[in-house]
């Protein structure tokens, strides 16, 4: 069974500049991600693209060029996810992007863990789903 | 664009455009492709399955490519075995994310022993060790 690894904002930010405080501890995370994936055991990391967005991660931008090479896979704002976020931030009124990421969320099946700096927001969005939270 | 970003650029691709190879195979992993596809659904073809396997292990290479590349430019940024261990316990909601010092000393033991050790072979030794100290 596939693990999937969610980022948040905070965890992007960190990806993005080496200047970034949390830069080192997030670079953990996707080692032990990518150590998996060579040794064969299913892992994928995922990013709902309404993070990307708060998180100013612009895939053509030349700053752009570490992250875009870990293997980070889009999570789209489509409509279903759409119709799942406006519900969450109409309830919990959370981010555009936490809201994505709860409805990201709903459709992963098996293990899932989400990198956050704001535990506390993610098992709002969450809600029932089994989710293990890394907090940075 | 060097090649690791390019095979990235070329991974992430949706062009669906296909190739014909003349790739050669073993007979005999041909024949165990084969029945994985056609006994145990592994795939919808022996194609597909093949493509599937490339680009994972293509995918786990380039991101570690990269990563080594990371390191190589910024040598602190490189984590220790013990970092690792830690981060693959809170990746796994294990109780031991919140024992980190049994952690960096499973991390200080077992490297001695297996200089190969991963994070997760690290985890299986604190494991074992919290378990025969019960």
């Amino acid at each position: 069974m596939t693990t999937t690894v969610v980022l948040d904002n905070e965890a992007v930010q960190a990806l993005l500049s080496v200047r970034h405080p949390k830069h080192a501890r997030t670079l953990s995370s996707v080692q032990v991600v990518t150590d998996r994936r060579r040794n064969d055991r299913p892992t994928r990391l995922l990013v709902p693209t309404a993070v990307r967005v708060e998180a100013g991660w612009d895939r053509t931008a030349p700053a752009a060029a570490f992250i875009n090479r870990l293997g980070i896979v889009d999570v789209p704002l489509d409509r279903a996810a759409a119709d799942v976020a406006a519900a969450l931030v109409a309830t919990h009124h959370v981010s555009v992007a936490d809201a994505h990421v709860g409805a990201a969320l709903r459709t992963v099946a098996g293990p899932v863990t989400v990198v956050t700096s704001d535990p506390g927001d993610m098992r709002t969005v969450a809600g029932t789903a089994d989710v293990v939270i890394v907090t940075l | 664009m060097d090649a690791i970003g390019r095979i990235r650029e070329l991974l992430d691709s949706t062009d669906e455009e296909t190739v014909g190879t003349s790739m050669r195979l073993p007979a005999a992993l041909r024949e165990a492709a084969a029945l994985a596809v056609s006994e145990l659904g592994a795939a919808a073809s022996i194609t597909a399955l093949a493509a599937d396997a490339l680009w994972l292990r293509l995918d786990a290479l380039v991101a570690e490519a990269a990563l080594d590349a990371h390191y190589d430019r910024y040598p602190t940024l490189r984590p220790s075995l013990a970092e690792l261990a830690i981060a693959a316990a809170e990746l796994d909601g294990n109780p031991l994310a919140s024992r980190p010092d049994d952690i960096r000393r499973a991390a200080a033991a077992i490297i001695e022993r297996h200089p190969d050790a991963d994070a997760d072979d690290v985890l299986l030794w604190a494991e074992a060790q919290a378990e025969s100290a019960a």
